[in-house]
């Protein structure tokens, strides 16, 4: 089981954790759609597919900076619903834009803090943020409706030099998380310091020097942001505020992002990988609902993927 | 910076004395440190200097106080009064990294280095060099990291991952981290623990180049033959004592020993018992690792005995293996006749042995033994109530506790009062207790009078007297050889994973353990190839 498991998961040599079974897993998903229904390999089930993954794309690429240094967001599905619905408040665009973003850096930042000054677990303290923010998105909107303003709209919807826009969210998305994480000190720093809780030396990273608390907090306050940035890219998408539309995201982007071989115990993982991730959930997603398998299944289902990724990984602190 | 050096080169001519071919100074010097944890003294004042130069020796028993004094010198703890002098200049390390900045580089026995990291991003952590566009400089870290390594002529790969390294190459790029940052000061503790031979004259090799390069290196071992092939001077410390300096070409060994140990013993034990009676434990052919050598013990009825020897050589992971704890290579095991399998399971180890009448004190009463939020009462009841079905009701056991706690002297506002508020001393008597209470015969106990007071400690000395003389037998297992001597009837010297001698407490010194226990007799000065 040991041998399986760090075969699935094991980065001896590498700290990218074992991103390229997840990504035959995703090309054998593909494969087996292809064979088994005739909806999938046509084009506008193939274009959809972007569109419906990047959300997903967007959060978990959030969630693996957190999950990197040992830590779960698991807010970040009320703040998706949460920022569908403050679009949907109604107000000129230059308001709205800006307010959701300011609103989830303050979220972001009221977990980190918590966790780094008050030592409350991450679990228990995003936890606590998830029914906050669900309370208060369901007072501003206790069912779906209202709208958007029309540039969030156009801006998911529409296309840019015949390009259809979520191509370029992809480019953007992507640029941002690798410049922050290959590309900065920060990255660095999340790494060893995830890599210190993981081995079990809380302080080895504050020993070298490193701002861990701020590290810490400006990671909670980038996994928030992002998404908050899938949650305007859904609004474009529904056209509306939803309550319920980031239900249960959190779970979809920690499976993600563990699929892709980032280790949840930290310090192990990588950009790519949590990619692939997400798009093996996408890829899944897209073939239960082909062969018409009841949406209450496919909860149950990815629960059970979930678990079994978790299962196979060499976990330490954590204890997840 | 340059009136620095212009400081350090006045101090050189004020102090013209020469060694070979340059100047020595003192590097670092520190006065009059004390420090206590929790109220234990580690360190009450003791002073020390290092020379450049020089390699400089750190001997004590387990406990003296060395690994505390270096940690204060690195930063790790912050000292309760003294003064640290570097350079002349008085300095305050607030953390680990204050202390490198200072120049002084240090090679821990738990290693501080983050294995998800390459080599060249540890030795640059939190100080890295960024490009032009913000991001790391990976190239330039690589360059200069390789060129720290080859420095101590190693041939790694400044891009490979800590995580692949084996410890002692962990530790080389630990001293060329050191190289790295300029350091002028290399503390090593206990290098060699986890070295084979050959490894080992690796690292004497590069220490030697330090010294030759005027940096000040600290040597913290237990190992005789490697204290006097490469250290210059000696510094002994006993019970947070400094015992003195000397150079080492004026020592020998039995004369160091004789430094190291020099104590009265204190009058603090209870008589000894009668002849023992029949066997409780007896442990056959036991090996606790694929290489060292098997071993027999036998514990009697009525009988107090020891492990000795230094910090892990193997005497906790032979008692942890009984409890389960630890696997052992081989061995057979039986407790009053009936045979113990080994490995005994790590779930049920425990509980299975209590069924059996053995008890198992272990060494850190706060994290293993005690439940500190709970009252005194139900850390006594708990073996109580282990003994019983999950399912059944819980019994008070008002008069079993009241009796334990009286007879023990446990001094409490009441069997309510949670054990976490108690002194040391009330703390081990309420675990002990929690034995003594359930009907045990053997007692299975580690250090048992850490972090106690000297009352306290006599005290717990005349209760596993009394345990044992009511027929019960005691396995002690104690960093402190003068407890060992006074408290028992025989003494187990372990050294390298097995007993290397046993002898009467009676006739017993901290000298002949210690003796033993360093292997200064034959057998250790060839165990370089037996290590690990």
């Amino acid at each position: 089981m040991t041998a399986i498991s760090r075969r699935l998961t094991g980065a001896r040599g590498s700290r990218q954790g074992m991103w390229m079974l997840p990504l035959l897993i995703a090309l054998a998903v593909a494969l087996w759609l292809s064979l088994e229904t005739a909806q999938f390999l046509n084009g506008e089930n193939l274009l959809n597919l972007v569109p419906q993954a990047m959300p997903l794309v967007i959060t978990a690429v959030g969630q693996m900076f957190v999950i990197l240094l040992g830590g779960l967001d698991l807010s970040v599905g009320s703040m998706i619903s949460f920022t569908t619905a403050v679009l949907a408040l109604g107000g000129p665009a230059w308001v709205l834009i800006p307010a959701v973003f300011a609103l989830a850096a303050l979220v972001g930042f009221s977990n980190g803090f918590i966790i780094t000054r008050f030592n409350v677990h991450p679990i228990i303290a995003t936890l606590s943020t998830q029914y906050i923010l669900l309370g208060i998105t369901r007072v501003l909107r206790p069912v779906s409706g209202g709208t958007v303003p029309d540039i969030v709209i156009s801006a998911v919807a529409g296309s840019f030099l015949g390009v259809p826009m979520p191509v370029f969210w992809g480019i953007f998305i992507l640029a941002v998380a690798w410049k922050l994480l290959y590309g900065s000190r920060f990255g660095l720093h999340l790494f060893a310091i995830g890599g210190g809780v993981s081995s079990g030396v809380e302080d080895a990273a504050h020993n070298f020097g490193i701002a861990d608390r701020r590290n810490i907090v400006l990671a909670y306050v980038i996994c928030s942001c992002f998404a908050a940035l899938a949650g305007v890219f859904l609004a474009g998408r529904i056209v509306s505020g939803d309550p319920n539309v980031g239900l249960l995201f959190e779970l979809d982007a920690i499976t993600a992002v563990a699929i892709g071989g980032t280790q949840l115990s930290g310090g192990i993982g990588s950009l790519h990988g949590t990619v692939i991730g997400a798009l093996v959930m996408a890829l899944l997603a897209n073939g239960m609902n082909l062969t018409n398998v009841s949406p209450f299944i496919q909860t149950t289902i990815k629960g059970a993927i979930l678990l079994l990724v978790v299962a196979l990984q060499s976990r330490k602190k954590m204890g997840l | 910076m340059v009136a620095r050096a212009a400081e350090t080169r006045a101090r050189a001519t004020e102090f013209p004395e020469r060694s070979g071919a340059c100047f020595v100074k003192t590097l670092v010097e520190m006065s009059d440190i004390r420090k206590a944890f929790a109220g234990t003294a580690a360190l009450k004042g003791v002073s020390i200097a290092l020379q450049s130069g020089s390699v400089h020796a750190l001997m004590g028993e387990n406990g003296a106080g060395k690994s505390t004094l270096m940690k204060i010198l690195a930063g790790v703890h912050q000292p309760d009064s003294g003064a640290i002098l570097l350079d002349g200049r008085q300095v305050a390390f607030h953390r680990p990294k204050d202390a490198l900045e200072a120049g002084i580089s240090t090679v821990f026995q738990e290693l501080s280095l983050l294995p998800n990291l390459t080599i060249a991003e540890n030795m640059f952590l939190g100080r890295e060099p960024t490009t032009a566009f913000g991001g790391v400089d990976h190239r330039r870290m690589r360059r200069e990291a390789g060129k720290a390594l080859a420095e101590l002529g190693l041939t790694l790969d400044p891009g490979t991952l800590v995580s692949m390294l084996s410890i002692a190459e962990r530790q080389f790029v630990e001293i060329a981290h050191g190289i790295m940052t300029d350091a002028s000061v290399f503390i090593l503790d206990e290098p060699t623990a986890a070295l084979n031979a050959a490894d080992v004259e690796v690292l004497n090799r590069h220490i030697r180049r330090l010294k030759d390069e005027g940096k000040a290196v600290v040597y913290i071992s237990h190992r005789m033959d490697e204290i006097f092939a490469i250290c210059d001077t000696v510094t002994v410390l006993k019970d947070g004592e400094l015992v003195g300096t000397r150079s080492l070409a004026e020592m020998t060994p039995a004369a160091l020993i004789a430094m190291m140990v020099g104590r009265e013993l204190a009058d603090l034990f209870p008589q000894r018992g009668d002849a023992p009676g029949p066997a409780m434990l007896s442990v056959e052919d036991f090996r606790i690792t694929e290489r060292s050598k098997p071993f027999s013990l036998e514990l009697r009825r009525g009988e107090i005995v020891a492990l000795a020897g230094l910090e892990g050589q193997g005497q906790q992971r032979f008692m942890r293996s009984l409890v389960g704890q630890y696997h052992p290579f081989a061995g057979r095991v039986a407790i009053k006749g009936k045979s113990l399998p080994l490995p005994v399971s790590p779930g049920g180890g425990v509980r299975r042995l209590q069924a059996m009448g053995v008890g198992f004190v272990p060494e850190d009463r706060k994290e293993d033994g005690l439940f500190l939020g709970l009252s005194v009462a139900h850390n006594i009841a708990a073996a109580l109530h282990s003994k019983r079905s999950e399912l059944a009701l819980a019994a008070g056991y008002q008069r079993q506790i009241a009796d334990t706690m009286s007879s023990l002297a446990v001094k409490a506002s009441g069997p309510g009062a949670a054990v976490g508020t108690l002194s040391g001393g009330n703390q081990q008597k309420v675990l002990l207790g929690r034995y003594l209470a359930a009907d045990i015969d053997i007692l299975l106990v580690e250090e048992p009078t850490r972090g106690v007071d000297i009352g306290a400690k006599s005290e717990i000395y005349r209760l596993l007297r009394d345990f044992a003389k009511k027929g019960g037998a005691v396995l002690v297992l104690s960093r402190e050889t003068v407890e060992l001597i006074g408290l028992c009837d025989r003494i187990c010297v372990v050294h390298n994973d097995t007993i290397v001698k046993q002898m009467p407490a009676a006739d017993a010194t901290e000298h002949n353990i210690l003796d033993a226990a360093l292997g200064a007799n034959g057998e250790a000065s060839g165990a370089g190839g037996e290590r690990r």
